[in-house]
């Protein structure tokens, strides 16, 4: 329910200008706004929860500077052997502070899926503007990236071994660079996606008056 | 090539103050239909301005060389490029021209153009070159480049650069790969016009601003003047401010002509003494004995150390002399300014080098008695008993490992009398400890990384025996492996072909084979003991090294760490440019916004341009370089072979170590006399003009003609 597969979204005010979105995030219905409102929640419930034990362990530890909660620790009256007994420091702190390293693993990991819940959807885009170039981005992986026309050499669909299968991926050849720049470098959605951009990339990226478009696979 | 699309862009900075008054938009016309907007100039005639500019009117009383805007961005002239909220009946051609209604409501103008079918409206933020903002098309460079490769060459060609060679193999590699690929390309477009032209858009959009206001403060010289003259109280007043204007810059004058040559004189005299005594000392530092000899920078750190300060000395008058040229420059240029972070984070690292070394070097003195101590107790630990009980332990079959007792007794014998004879060197040292540790918290006055050096030395100094040892015991052991090799192959009746690097078979005789054999066993028994031995050395040669490439990260760190960069990243990401961004806006709202707009508008998209600020991988990528090369060479298989064979492990070249070093100073620092000259390159301080009030009007006919003019020329 929260996550679908990749599919597409294409945003083109004008012929010679156009976003292709592909994501995993399903239209925004009521329920699902409802469930997204619920995780981040969960999200700030979790961060809080590691938060306050953090801070409850500090203050109760011996080297907090603090005075303890209880009102500062009454000195031990003098015995009568003349030495203190440690034994009785006990019933000061019924609640022992939890070693570092017993409260550390957990908080970590509650931190972690706190920040993994906040990456549900991933979202990759690539923006064509004629006469400037391509800008690929991704939330997942590599940010944004803006290629001038005049360095592209070319747009095309590649296919690759990923595991077992096939996957068809887009690339953009970038002139004098050694590495190709793959567009939708997360999500890698199915070939019927990466199809369709690819026409509108060639359409809205070089005038169609040039007539034919050039065989990408 | 001709657009028959009819897209027409225009560049429009979002930051312009936008009113409903009647104006002309002037700008760059970077071809037919690509537009680039300077300004607006409000409530004049359009014909009025395109005279104007053709004269030149709009760009007078410029601070700088006019020539040089029209050079840095490509064009050669400003264009009217068309009208503000004019409406639409007027019978002016207006073919090429753009007609835009705007207004101090709504954030993005509409636009319309008779030429064109659809628009791109780029919108951007004009960046702020007092505050030496600017965007790039590419990432700003904080390292000096180019140096990477010179240090390559004139590296000889050892066994050292395995991995530089198999990296070169790869990139050819890949190379062939790129080609492959271009050949797959088939068909090739000719750019057009506006493709090429997004390099000098960049450079239009790092003038904007300052173009903007030259324009803005010329725009009272087009058409009707100012007619009015002062009055008589108005000028009283301002003769009252001329006297007194005149009497300052008189003492200005005293105090720049008479006061400051002589001491500017004097300190570049200073500068260059201190110059020359820098050059004698890098000559030593860098002498070497024979070309592939190690100079003494190579060996020590503190050398490499004083070399690195020396080197920045040198450098920064003539970074200084650069900076300060840019000063006689428009403040649009942007070729300065990853010279001018350079600069200021050198300067910075270098301040706060010797802040922490100044307390470092309070705390050491303060207390050296107890650090000597606590050295020379840590040496004694470490460096002699834990190695003669190490040792001791190895004497007497450890871990339950039954070795062969007379070889290792005479091993560990040898050993133990080598550490005597250093502990008893230690104990001589000892008295002096304390005075050696008083000159090491003395010298970080110069900088906390002076003290880090000096132990790093003192380190490599105090530990020489367990080098000695790992040499020794690394030779043994490699001997040992090479022998047994060879009776290997004599008991498997082969040999080893040197000419022909081979293994052959041969027929051995029987005597032969027998001592062979006989001797393969012996050794074989004997191997170990030596190995235990060895790897006892090599453990503690290891954790030395490890020791010193600690040492080593912090010397890096102080010397080369990204902080003003850092700095500028957090206050004002602008002046950091990583490139560029877009982000296309949703048009909807705004064509709403004009909804008594008579035509309908052409298709239109909306377009933000975005600079994207460094990121940090990038401010680190000279770092990284570092760990991935210190990763290559001492954690490969290579290396592992090395120990496991009893062969000598080669220490990372420093040069190639300090790469990061290198890359904030220039490849080859300029000599004596080329200091001279760009010192004294510096241009004379300008007499500054007398701040007169000159009036912009000219002479209007009711004004005396003597009276502004003739008095500002007196003193200007």
């Amino acid at each position: 329910m929260l996550i679908t597969s990749p599919h597409l979204y294409i945003r083109r005010p004008s012929p010679t200008t156009a976003e292709f979105t592909a994501t995993t995030c399903p239209p925004l219905t009521l329920p699902l706004r409802l469930l997204l409102f619920l995780i981040l929640l969960l999200r700030i419930a979790l961060v809080a929860t590691v938060l306050i034990a953090l801070h409850s362990t500090w203050i109760l530890s011996p080297t907090s500077t603090n005075t303890t909660p209880y009102g500062p620790a009454p000195s031990p009256p003098p015995s009568p052997l003349g030495q203190s007994q440690p034994p009785q420091h006990l019933p000061h702190h019924p609640h022992r502070p939890l070693t570092p390293w017993t409260l550390l693993l957990p908080s970590l990991f509650l931190l972690y899926l706190a920040a993994l819940l906040g990456r549900i959807h991933t979202t990759e885009s690539v923006l064509v503007l004629r006469g400037l170039g391509i800008q690929t981005s991704s939330s997942a992986a590599g940010g944004t990236r803006f290629i001038p026309t005049n360095k592209i050499q070319d747009v095309l669909i590649n296919e690759a071994f990923r595991g077992f299968e096939v996957r068809y991926y887009l690339v953009v050849v970038v002139e004098g660079e050694d590495d190709v720049t793959v567009v939708f470098p997360a999500l890698l959605p199915r070939r019927r996606i990466v199809e369709a951009v690819w026409r509108g990339v060639r359409e809205c990226l070089y005038e169609t008056g040039e007539g034919k478009l050039g065989n990408g696979c | 090539m001709p657009e028959h699309d009819g897209l027409m862009r225009v560049f429009w900075p979002a930051d312009l103050p936008q009113s409903d008054l009647k104006g002309v938009v002037v700008g760059w016309r970077n071809s037919a239909l690509d537009v680039f907007v300077v300004a607006i100039l409000e409530e004049v005639e359009p014909r009025n301005v395109e005279s104007a500019l053709k004269i030149g009117t709009l760009l007078r009383n410029a601070p700088h060389p006019v020539s040089r805007i029209f050079e840095l961005c490509g064009q050669s002239s400003i264009h009217v490029l068309g009208l503000v909220n004019h409406p639409e009946t007027d019978e002016i051609d207006t073919s090429p021209w753009i007609r835009v209604r705007t207004g101090s409501g709504h954030g993005v103008p509409s636009i319309t153009c008779a030429r064109a079918s659809s628009i791109q409206i780029i919108l951007f933020e004009r960046p702020l070159p007092g505050r030496m903002q600017y965007i790039s098309l590419n990432p700003i460079a904080l390292a000096l480049g180019g140096k990477q490769d010179s240090s390559m060459n004139d590296m000889p060609e050892s066994g050292e650069d395995d991995d530089e060679q198999e990296d070169r193999q790869k990139k050819a590699e890949k190379k062939q790969l790129v080609e492959k690929l271009k050949q797959h390309s088939v068909l090739k477009r000719a750019p057009s016009a506006k493709e090429k032209a997004l390099a000098k858009i960049v450079n239009q959009i790092n003038w904007a601003w300052e173009l903007e206001k030259l324009l803005q403060k010329n725009v009272s010289r087009i058409g009707t003047r100012p007619k009015r003259s002062l009055s008589v109280s108005e000028r009283v007043v301002e003769s009252a401010t001329t006297m007194r204007d005149m009497v300052l810059v008189w003492l200005w004058d005293l105090v720049v002509f008479y006061v400051f040559p002589v001491m500017k004189k004097i300190f570049v005299l200073g500068l260059m003494s201190h110059r020359i005594a820098a050059e004698m000392l890098l000559r030593i530092l860098e002498w070497r004995a024979r070309p592939r000899y190690a100079a003494l920078k190579d060996i020590s750190a503190t050398a490499q150390q004083v070399e690195i300060r020396l080197q920045q000395f040198c450098y920064w008058p003539m970074q200084y002399v650069t900076l300060r040229l840019r000063k006689n420059d428009w403040e649009s240029v942007t070729i300065s300014h990853p010279d001018y972070i350079r600069f200021y984070n050198s300067l910075w690292l270098v301040a706060n080098d010797v802040i922490i070394g100044i307390a470092l070097g309070s705390y050491i003195i303060d207390n050296a008695a107890w650090v000597a101590e606590e050295i020379s107790r840590l040496l004694s630990t470490y460096t002699v008993d834990a190695l003669q009980s190490s040792i001791s332990w190895l004497m007497g079959w450890p871990a339950g490992l039954k070795l062969n007792t007379e070889l290792a007794a005479f091993l560990g014998d040898l050993f133990l009398w080598v550490i005597e004879y250093w502990s008893s060197c230690i104990a001589a040292l000892r008295p002096a400890l304390p005075h050696i540790v008083w000159f090491i918290g003395f010298s970080s006055f110069a900088g906390a990384s002076m003290p880090i050096a000096l132990f790093s030395d003192l380190l490599s100094i105090l530990t020489i025996h367990i080098y000695s040892f790992y040499l020794a015991s690394a030779r043994i052991f490699h001997w040992q492996l090479n022998i047994l090799l060879s009776l290997f192959h004599l008991f498997r009746g082969k040999k080893h072909n040197v000419l022909r690097n081979r293994i052959d078979s041969c027929d051995y005789d029987l005597d032969q084979l027998l001592v062979g054999t006989i001797l393969f066993t012996l050794l074989f028994f004997l191997l170990p003991t030596v190995v235990v031995f060895y790897l006892n050395f090599a453990i503690a040669r290891m954790a030395i090294i490890s020791l010193k490439a600690v040492f080593d990260t912090m010397l890096s760190c102080l010397n080369h760490f990204p902080l003003f960069a850092l700095m500028l990243r957090v206050k004002d990401p602008r002046r950091l440019p990583g490139g560029i961004r877009f982000e296309l806006r949703d048009t909807q709202d705004f064509r709403l916004a004009f909804k008594d707009a008579p035509k309908e508008l052409p298709s239109t998209s909306v377009i933000y341009l975005k600079s994207i600020p460094l990121n940090f991988k990038a401010m680190f990528y000279q770092y990284f370089q570092m760990g991935n090369r210190i990763r290559k060479h001492y954690l490969s298989l290579r290396v592992l072979l090395c120990l496991l064979t009893g062969k000598f492990v080669p220490p990372l070249n420093r040069k190639n170590l300090y790469s990061l070093q290198y890359s904030m100073l220039p490849a080859r620092r300029a000599g004596v006399m080329e200091m001279w000259d760009a010192v004294n390159s510096l241009p004379a301080p300008k007499r500054r003009a007398a701040p007169v009030y000159v009036p912009v009007l000219a002479n209007g006919g009711r004004y005396p003609s003597n009276y502004g003019g003739g008095r500002s020329r007196g003193y200007g």
